[in-house]
């Protein structure tokens, strides 16, 4: 499983001057300039409203960018409308803090839907999916500990095993960049860490630039090879993830980190 | 002395002035029955008819017992009926799906085709399933077909606007998730959607259907076949005993499919 179609050399996602103003007028994003390069891992920090979600949704055009632009893989973001959007978004595997899972179909199903823009129409609505895409499937499964749940429905999965198969259906659709929008906001510390741990295990093995958001600051500090801070749309922190001090954090939240930024307070609840 | 402070007499609630509570009930009372003469006014109803007692008093008596023996041939009619109704039921549910889809106003594609849906909704509920029987009756002959067509409009009118509005209000979070994974409209609604509203589309269909089983033997009738048509000719032809036998095979009939069906909704939402 390796990512499909991904011209060597350029950056895995490039901000360009990227803005996002919301139609209320809102500021999401504020003329961000950022490289990603091929394979990394990077966490996104920033108190809540700074603009973390909304700069991982300017990667596949779930939001509308105003100004400058996003090229994900080479392609231009602003640019794709319609099928060529679609096939960006194919190309870019999503995880959300609330897992998203269909609760009555099964895991296998669940996953599957990683496929969409790769199988025909009239396939899926049969319920006729190709041999490969069933096999990528289970294999995206089996990544992540949960092959021999492929036939259980969804909403019987605790929610540490639903986020994973959040994970295994972005794998399934073969991505060259995998974001995660506080895919461990939901989660217990120790859930939180294995689904930490198969995200870096899948950054790592396969390749798969990965841009995750994330609340807890030591939770950052471990997993990330590169964190950026974010406040009211900007960047205002991009460094080395075992680097980060207090003082940095600091600087991004405009205040000391506290119990509550960091998991293992938690812990000692 | 009594101390009054906040509507509280020695610190009791006073109870409120039943005064216009009375008046208003007196206005509705004098409202309704004003209603009722001039209604009876305008269709020619008097007194006199009430005491009329004996032409009600011999139908009493002709009406009863009913006639037991007459159950053989009622079987086959109402048979009828229930096929009439459920040919409406399939044709309309099937019918109604893509139509609701396309009416829901979050889920609709374009507004145009929202606005069309909607529309053509509102007139396919406006017009009675009597009307609808007329008008295939004309076109393909009196009888059980144009009954089953009556039907299919009667069902495509009231189980898209109920599943339309169950689209309205479903969680489009999860619609967004196959969107991040490429998907397409037919694919997001396949996906997101119709697992969202399946049991409450399943549970309108068959509400629909206990509709359809009374409403088919309204439309016998006028001619569409079934035991409506057996009722008419035996009351055409003063045989009231048997009247009475047919009316009680309907009602144990319809009571029973009411509750089959309504026991399998319970168990579907
Ligand atoms: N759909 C939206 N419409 C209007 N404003 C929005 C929308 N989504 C987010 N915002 C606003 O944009 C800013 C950034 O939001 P977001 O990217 O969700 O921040 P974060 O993920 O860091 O909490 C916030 O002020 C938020 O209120
Ligand atoms: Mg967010």
């Amino acid at each position: 499983m390796t990512a499909e179609g991904s011209p060597a050399g350029s950056p895995a996602i490039r901000f360009d001057g990227t803005s996002v103003v919301y139609p209320n007028g809102v500021k999401g994003l504020d003329a961000v300039d950022l490289e990603v390069p091929r394979g990394e891992l990077v966490v996104v920090v920033g108190l809540s409203g700074a603009g973390k979600s909304t700069l991982l949704r300017a990667v596949n055009g779930l939001v509308r960018i105003t100004g400058g632009d996003v090229v994900v893989d080479g392609r231009s973001v602003r640019a794709s409308h319609g099928a060529g959007l679609r096939d960006l978004r194919a190309s870019v595997g999503m995880i959300f803090q609330d897992y998203r899972l269909v609760r009555r179909l099964s895991v296998l199903q669940n996953v599957l839907v990683g496929r969409v823009a790769r199988v025909p129409t009239w396939r899926q609505l049969a319920g006729l999916w190709p041999k490969e895409d069933v096999a990528l499937a289970l294999d995206s499964l089996d990544r992540v500990g949960l092959a021999d749940r492929a036939y259980v429905k969804a909403g019987q999965l605790s929610g540490g095993q639903q986020q994973r198969v959040g994970i295994a259906r972005a794998l399934a659709q073969k991505p060259a960049v995998i974001l995660a929008d506080e895919p461990v906001a939901s989660l217990d510390p120790v859930t939180s860490r294995q689904v930490m741990d198969d995200l870096q295990r899948i950054n790592r093995d396969l390749g798969i630039t990965t841009l995750v958001n994330l609340h807890f600051l030591d939770l950052a500090k471990e997993y990330a090879e590169r964190i950026i801070g974010l406040s009211q749309g900007r960047v205002v922190f991009d460094g080395a993830g075992a680097g980060v001090t207090a003082d940095d954090f600091a600087e991004i939240y405009g205040r000391h980190p506290t119990a509550e930024d960091v998991l293992e307070a938690q812990v000692a609840l | 002395m009594n101390s009054i402070v906040n509507g509280m007499v020695n610190g009791r609630p006073v109870p409120p002035s039943r005064v216009r509570g009375r008046v208003l009930a007196a206005v509705a009372l004098l409202l309704l029955a004003g209603l009722t003469a001039w209604s009876a006014a305008g269709i020619g109803v008097t007194l006199e008819v009430f005491l009329n007692a004996s032409r009600i008093g011999r139908l009493v008596e002709e009406s009863f017992p009913p006639a037991w023996n007459f159950w053989p041939r009622l079987v086959k009619p109402l048979l009828e009926t229930v096929q009439i109704a459920i040919l409406g039921t399939l044709f309309g549910g099937i019918a109604a799906l893509p139509l609701a889809v396309l009416a829901a106003r979050t889920v609709s594609p374009s507004r145009p085709l929202y606005w069309l849906s909607r529309n053509v909704m509102n007139v396919l509920r406006t017009m009675p399933d009597l009307f609808w029987a007329m008008l295939f009756a004309s076109a393909v002959g009196f009888g059980p077909f144009a009954g089953s067509l009556a039907l299919t409009v009667f069902t495509v009118a009231v189980v898209s606007k109920l599943t339309s509005e169950s689209a309205e209000s479903i969680d489009l979070k999860l619609t967004e998730a196959v969107r991040a994974s490429g998907g397409n409209w037919l694919e997001t609604v396949w996906f997101s959607v119709l697992p969202q509203v399946l049991p409450q589309y399943v549970s309108y269909v068959l509400y629909a259907f206990e509709l359809n089983v009374r409403a088919s033997t309204v439309l016998g009738l006028v001619g569409a076949g079934g035991i409506g048509m057996v009722l008419n000719t035996q009351r055409t032809t003063f045989q009231y005993a048997r009247v009475t036998m047919i009316v009680l095979f309907i009602f144990a009939v319809v009571l029973a499919i009411e509750q089959l069906s309504a026991a399998a909704r319970r168990r579907l939402v």
